[in-house]
């Protein structure tokens, strides 16, 4: 008793280490992100051509761009998008994939097959083509983007719920619920996607990583955040023909989605360690 | 006095799991001093945590990296294993060291043949291979001297094509192949039936004898040492501290702990009291199984391959009837059809032949208490949700909502305290509990549900002596206040006798004796009947 007790709260130090460093890194973002919810220092897409391509000053900490707008304030409002689009494509990701990856797995046989089938034909094609083509088909916005990357994203999460699920149903607890009488769909949602989690947690971490690499591809490609709404992918594309003379228009926005990935990428990281660890 | 020459000699071992934290913990194994002699059988013996699986890893060298060994010194055939290079040790293990460990069903790789697995063995040490023909006759005659008549076939089969005491066969053919000199068995029998415990032990002593190995025997059962062990070692808390003959212990121990370990692996249901409730046999049965066949299906891959083989079945025509109040006993060796049985009874797997069960509802416990609970939620969410399930939901009562809870609620309590356990245990979870406590849950569960008839599947093997005994008393409490009928699937004999008045042995998938348990028992038709009761009296000395 007393030592399942002190089990919960023990962290180890790898853990601890990868969470301050992961939290430190996504602090920085978030911060950023909640500030310019309330207050940017100017308006991030007011350009003023008395000020185009200045190097960092005070008035202007990250400088300004090549039609004067504040590098801050974008950089600033940018991390919304980046923030936003990954939630809620992680969810909508995590939504469909549990709902096909329990049942698959729950069911076996040619439920399994048919839903596999779709999904390793989803996974088979390069992920950010895909994605690429569904927003050239539907159009370029910020919520075909956030579909196209939950579908594009959602077959990991449905593997990894099919395995789970494939390993947890065969335990006793859930043969007892069968013979109890509990129908499938509740053994499915509340006797054996709790005992998920452990596994989903990281996965789903490592997706809000991935997807905002793929929306910062696809917004550098000119098909996700539609300007004048500044995205950290955009602003690296329209950086690109000033590096020579502004390179701080690349290095804040890289910097930040940096930030962002790694951040995430030390969090999943503390999260395998500790989890593993307390599995046991 | 003959001189004994060592073969591995532990010298004032001391081991302990240093941490950042505590760079001096309490050592796991203190002082570990002792020999074990050329051709003898030594018994280490002692409870969990106790360090005598430490002992044997570090004679085996596949310590946890985070050990260390603080003082002392391991001498393998006069060689410091400890001064060793890593290499040079890993080329020992296997060809001078073998092992063979607790679980059967997780040792063996189930996507290889067991023919595969052993060839493994051999091809990893270069030095005794040989062409694969040499190899394949070495794998089928070990697979021999393990007692298999069919080895060809098992060569062919994946590890979940063969039982418990099979695989077991496997790997101790797989540990033999090489014939090491020292074979260290981590408790191998404890997942084990009787029957299967008692044959495994007779073909370890017998090759023991026919290659000349030496074993080292780790169990937390004192019992199981009995008549296999030379000698037999004690330990506690990492110290050893108790050293004998095998006889002298069981008979004559001299440590009060060796005692209590003695007492602790014997359940005495004599001295329970159980007083199982009348049976009226004139009433109609609460559940009739009749010409139940059941097996298990091939994949479409095994029958194209194999056209063959087309009868797959473990059960052939079982029936049986279970009356009110009844606690009838199942009881067979490993591989007989129990677990398929009432896998059918519950409907759980697809059979012919019928089930009629009276009541709405049939509970039914499991082996396992490490998974018989959703370790994700507490002990109420396990109760209310098989209140849920019966369908005996208390939402249609009339009352407000909280009403119904503080109903329900209470409900759940009373359930719980009538299996001992009080209302402190509601907000737990699983992994609080300890194997027992888990057990009565999984009872408590079903009794909410109020069944005519608890299907219970040898829910005494992974418990120790004392909480099996409370559980039995449980179980007999139960059936003697609420009348729910049993159904006791167990290999332990020495429980059915005490509480099932009558009594099923079920032999490769057929019932083979039926009958009043004392009469079967007393006066065995059946061969099968007749070497589950030999196995007991060897193991228990009953």
């Amino acid at each position: 008793m007393a030592s399942a007790k002190r089990n919960k709260t023990y962290r180890s130090p790898e853990a601890s280490a990868f969470y301050t460093a992961g939290l430190i890194l996504l602090g920085i973002v978030v911060i950023a992100f909640i500030i310019s919810l309330f207050w940017t220092p100017f308006a991030p897409d007011a350009t003023d051509a008395s000020s185009k391509l200045l190097a960092p000053c005070l008035r202007h900490p990250f400088g300004t761009d090549n039609f004067g707008r504040d590098v801050l304030s974008r950089v600033m409002s940018a991390s919304k998008y980046t923030i936003f689009i990954s939630i809620a494509g992680v969810a909508i990701a995590l939504i469909l994939g549990t709902a096909a990856g329990i049942p698959a797995g729950y069911y076996g046989g040619l439920a399994d097959r048919g839903i596999m089938l779709l999904n390793n034909s989803i996974m088979c094609f390069p992920g950010i083509l895909l994605a690429l083509v569904a927003v050239a088909v539907f159009g370029a916005s910020v919520t075909n983007v956030i579909w196209a990357l939950g579908l594009v994203f959602a077959p990991t999460f449905a593997r990894v719920c099919r395995v789970g699920t494939m390993e947890i149903k065969e335990l006793d607890y859930i043969t007892h619920a069968r013979v109890m009488g509990v129908r499938p769909g509740r053994i499915m949602t509340l006797h054996i996607f709790p005992n998920l989690i452990p596994q989903l947690l990281p996965a789903t971490v490592i997706g809000l990583a991935n997807m905002t690499l793929f929306e910062s591809g696809m917004s550098y490609l000119g098909l996700g955040v539609q300007p004048p709404d500044a995205s950290f992918g955009k602003m690296l594309a329209d950086a690109q023909a000033y590096i020579r003379v502004a390179p701080w228009l690349i290095i804040f926005p890289a910097l930040m989605l940096v930030f962002y990935i790694l951040g995430l990428y030390f969090i999943s990281e503390g999260l395998r360690v500790s989890l593993s660890k307390g599995g046991k | 006095m003959p001189r004994h020459i060592h073969i591995v000699k532990v010298h004032h071992l001391t081991l302990s799991f240093p941490t950042r934290k505590d760079p001096n913990p309490k050592p796991v194994l203190d002082d570990v001093d002792f020999g074990i002699r050329d051709g003898e059988i030594l018994g280490l013996i002692g409870n969990s945590g106790s360090g005598k699986t430490m002992t044997s890893l570090a004679i085996a060298g596949l310590l946890p990296e985070s050990a260390r060994i603080t003082s002392g010194s391991i001498k393998f055939a006069g060689n410091d294993l400890l001064e060793m290079a890593p290499k040079e040790r890993r080329a020992m293990l296997g060809r001078d060291i073998g092992m063979i460990f607790q679980e059967p069903s997780t040792a063996l790789d189930p996507l290889m043949t067991c023919g595969k697995q052993l060839d493994e063995v051999l091809t990893a040490h270069k030095d005794k291979a040989g062409t694969p023909e040499e190899r394949h006759k070495a794998i089928v005659e070990m697979l021999g001297t393990v007692g298999f008549t069919n080895a060809e076939e098992i060569c062919g089969r994946y590890p979940h094509q063969l039982s418990g005491g099979q695989r077991q066969r496997v790997l101790i053919a797989g540990a033999a192949l090489l014939k090491p000199r020292l074979l260290i068995c981590d408790e191998p029998t404890s997942s084990l039936d009787t029957v299967t415990t008692v044959s495994i032990l007779a073909l370890l002593k017998d090759l023991c004898h026919k290659l000349h190995m030496t074993i080292l025997f780790i169990s937390h059962d004192l019992s199981a040492v009995r008549g296999f062990c030379d000698r037999v070692m004690v330990m506690k808390d990492g110290k050893i501290i108790d050293r004998d003959t095998a006889s002298d212990i069981l008979t004559n121990p001299r440590n009060s702990y060796t005692a209590e370990l003695l007492t602790n692996s014997r359940l005495d249901t004599r001295i329970l009291g159980l007083e199982p409730a009348t049976v009226d046999y004139s009433r109609s049965p609460v559940l009739t199984a009749k010409d139940i066949t059941a097996g298990y299906g091939r994949s479409l891959f095994e029958r194209v391959k194999n056209k063959k083989q087309t009868d797959t079945n473990v059960l052939h025509n079982v029936s049986l009837e279970v009356f009110p109040n009844e606690i009838l006993g199942l009881i067979g060796g490993s591989g007989s059809g129990k677990t398929t049985l009432i896998r059918s009874l519950l409907g759980l797997l697809p059979h012919s032949g019928t089930v009629n069960i009276k009541s709405s509802s049939i509970g039914a416990i499991f082996q396992d208490p490490v998974s018989c609970l959703n370790p994700a939620h507490t002990i109420r969410w396990h109760m209310s949700e098989a209140l849920k399930a019966s369908g005996r939901q208390l939402s249609s009562e009339p009352g407000s909502r909280a009403e119904r809870r503080s109903r329900e609620l209470a409900r759940i309590t009373a359930v719980l305290e009538e299996c001992g356990l009080g209302a402190g245990y509601l907000s737990r979870r699983p992994n609080e509990l300890s194997g027992g406590q888990r057990q009565r849950v999984a009872i408590a569960m079903c009794l909410i549900q109020e069944p005519a008839l608890i299907i219970a599947d040898e829910p005494f093997s992974s418990l120790d002596a004392s909480s099996s005994a409370e559980l039995l008393k449980l179980m007999t409490d139960i059936n003697r206040e609420r009348h729910t009928a049993f159904l006791l699937i167990t290999h332990n004999i020495h429980i059915v006798r005490q509480i099932a008045p009558r009594l099923i042995v079920l032999h490769n998938g057929e019932i083979c004796e039926e009958g009043p348990t004392r009469e079967v028992l007393g006066n065995p038709k059946s061969e099968s009947t007749a070497r589950l009761l030999e196995a007991e009296r060897s193991l228990h000395g009953l």
